[in-house]
């Protein structure tokens, strides 16, 4: 008994020191959405859900049980009905889901990265290109998740590479922007972003040109042949989110909450101050209409051609991560807010009626 | 509130320690433990001198035999012992308060390592925001967290060559983890209070402690960043110093079965 007020006083310290280094752990999340014609997928937290868009009803969560896994990217849809799910947490597994049962298909998951996994990866063909935060790119075995090769670039990665069928396209924290012959693993080419670049680079339909935003706060246009810069916009701050291409408009948003507005051809902003309620840093989302952007402040806009707001919604918490459209639904994942997830009329900004809390 | 007075400018003190050294963020977390170390020095000290006061207090005649005679009259007592401390100019909070006022500082440094270290999208973002503008963030991003054979942004474990490992272990070699529990527990044990009372219950939960925390902040180098056990271990031995130059350490407390000795310079009451 004399030693009660000593443990109690180190309990007392590990939840305050624990308390200190990590916020709790949907506090210190990075919500992640996909979605196809019938269901939504989100990694939130310590899980992956699966709903129904029809009516928001939840279709399996993966794992059953919160363990040391943990959920930022966003999960990948592959082609032959898989779903790859990267783990933030100190598992740091890969691992292939069943859409439909959330019962994973792989053997086991891969776990042979030395780091978490931040962003989803890329498939072409039969192979899955995977960046971690330990700075390497893994190329696996789409079936089997199998190791094929490895190769470092030394600092994290944490945009999702692109393709335009023969190379691979691959921002990192270390100011570069690679092209990657996934053949024999070489760099073909690198450029300097003047920063760090957490998003992934945007690539024009006919496959030419690269658009890419960095923490140096500029978006460059990169000739994707030789990766010489076709030109430079400066932007008045850091570029978190991918840049979003339609037709010749290239849309980038940045850190402050500006969003642009930039002519495909030489980087001209014909939106000078076009500038929602706060900082943006989920991807800006072309359609039909033009524009859907969300910001940290929960807040969702859809803007017309002229960047003229067409209609908001608030769902409330924060919304760090991009937006999903399915159907003429808008999807939102915020961070505590009162659900997990939203969806919200495209046509008119009216919430649909459900939410999604994960039960 | 916090974030402004506190947190930002210790990290942006921190990133610019780190540029100024050409970017080595586990120098840079040395040189700044040494940094607030030496600011809280005089509280440091004054916390000491305050403590050895009271120590001294509880083997005074005087106050033993105040004990012994209103043993059962707390209030009295309570007088009693007033009157000696304002006799005797003595401020029993002396020791408390510059503990209390290094909390928030110990507090600030080690959030702002964590903070610096920016291993989640989230904890990034607050850390892009942290940074003034003249320290140009976009250059100092992403910071180097390679220091010996540790990343200070990841918990430790450290691989032998060949890849080989402890098998029934989740880590690697816990290095760290072993340092920081071995400097703690001296720490304590060097910096114990000699206690001259064989019933002295404090003396008993600093022996404790002894043991106790050392295990405790073992486990926690396990599990965070290992930019922590960096923060720790400089901690630990500045600490030592710290009392070395004071001349406060106990060198003899470090051998086992040992019965806790006086510093050099403290005499036992007669």
């Amino acid at each position: 008994m004399k030693q009660l007020p000593l443990l109690s006083f180190i309990f007392l310290s590990a939840i305050l020191i624990s308390a200190c280094s990590s916020a709790a752990t949907r506090g210190s999340s990075w919500p992640g959405l996909t979605a196809d014609s019938n269901n939504v997928y989100l990694a939130d937290g310590q899980f992956i859900y699966a709903a129904r868009l029809s009516d928001g009803s939840k279709l399996w969560q993966y794992p059953d049980k919160a363990g040391a896994q943990q959920f930022f990217a966003a999960p990948l849809l592959t082609p032959d009905s898989q779903l790859i799910v990267g783990s933030a947490g100190t598992d740091q597994g890969l691992i292939s889901l069943d859409p439909m049962t959330g019962k994973e298909k792989w053997s086991a998951p891969f776990t042979g990265a030395k780091d978490r996994w931040i962003v989803k990866p890329l498939v072409i063909n039969d192979i899955l290109y995977a960046p971690n935060n330990d700075g390497s790119l893994y190329a696996l075995k789409l079936a089997s998740g199998q190791l094929l090769w490895s190769m470092s670039f030394g600092n994290p990665l944490w945009g999702t590479p692109v393709t335009d069928g023969k190379y691979i396209y691959l921002t990192s924290l270390d100011h570069f922007l690679y092209s990657i012959d996934p053949q024999n693993q070489k760099i073909v080419w690198k450029v300097d972003l003047g920063g760090s670049a957490t998003s992934s680079p945007a690539l024009s339909t006919d496959k030419s040109t690269l658009y890419v935003g960095s923490f140096g706060s500029k978006v460059l246009a990169i000739n994707d042949a030789d990766g010489s810069i076709k030109w430079t916009t400066n932007t008045n701050a850091w570029i978190w989110s991918d840049p979003s291409i339609n037709g010749s408009k290239v849309f980038v948003a940045d850190i402050n909450g500006q969003v642009y507005s930039l002519d495909a051809s030489n980087g001209q902003n014909s939106w000078s101050s076009i500038k929602p309620d706060d900082s943006i840093t989920g991807s800006p989302l072309s359609t039909s209409e033009g524009l859907i952007v969300t910001t940290e402040s929960g807040s969702v806009y859809s803007l017309d051609s002229n960047g003229k707001v067409i209609w908001s919604a608030s769902v409330g918490g924060k919304i760090y991560t991009a937006p999903v459209v399915s159907g003429n639904r808008v999807l939102v994942a915020p961070l505590g807010a009162q659900y997990l997830l939203y969806a919200i009329n495209q046509k008119d900004g009216s919430m649909l009626p459900w939410h999604f809390d994960g039960k | 509130m916090w974030d402004l007075i506190i947190l930002n400018p210790f990290t942006n003190i921190l990133l610019w320690i780190y540029n100024l050294i050409g970017q080595n963020f586990g120098l840079a977390i040395i040189l700044f433990t040494l940094l607030i170390r030496v600011i809280t020095w005089p509280l440091n000290a004054q916390q000491l001198k305050g403590a050895k006061v009271m120590q001294d207090l509880q083997s005074d005649k005087e106050w033993l035999d105040i004990q012994k005679k209103y043993a059962k009259d707390r209030e009295k007592l309570a007088q009693e012992q007033m009157r000696l401390y304002q006799e005797r100019g003595i401020n029993p909070f002396a020791s408390c308060l510059p503990t209390l006022i290094q909390f928030p500082i110990i507090i600030g440094l080690y959030q702002s390592i964590t903070r610096a270290l920016a291993a989640t999208p989230l904890t990034l973002l607050q850390l892009a925001r942290s940074i003034y503008p003249f320290m140009n963030a976009s250059t100092i991003i992403p910071l180097n967290s390679h220091f010996l054979w540790m990343d200070l942004g990841r918990p430790e474990g450290l691989s032998f060559p060949g890849g080989f490992t402890i098998s029934f272990l989740p880590y690697g070699f816990p290095t760290l983890a072993i340092i920081v529990a071995v400097t703690t527990y001296l720490q304590t044990k060097l910096t114990l209070p000699p206690s001259t009372n064989p019933n002295d219950q404090t003396a008993a939960m600093n022996s404790m402690m002894s043991i106790y925390m050392p295990l405790f902040l073992g486990w926690l180098v396990l599990n965070y960043a290992s930019g922590l056990a960096v923060y720790f271990v400089t901690s630990n031995v500045l600490g030592i110093v710290q009392y070395a130059m004071m001349g406060r350490v106990n060198w003899r407390n470090i051998l086992p079965n040992r019965n806790q000795s006086m510093p050099s310079n403290v005499k036992k009451s007669k």
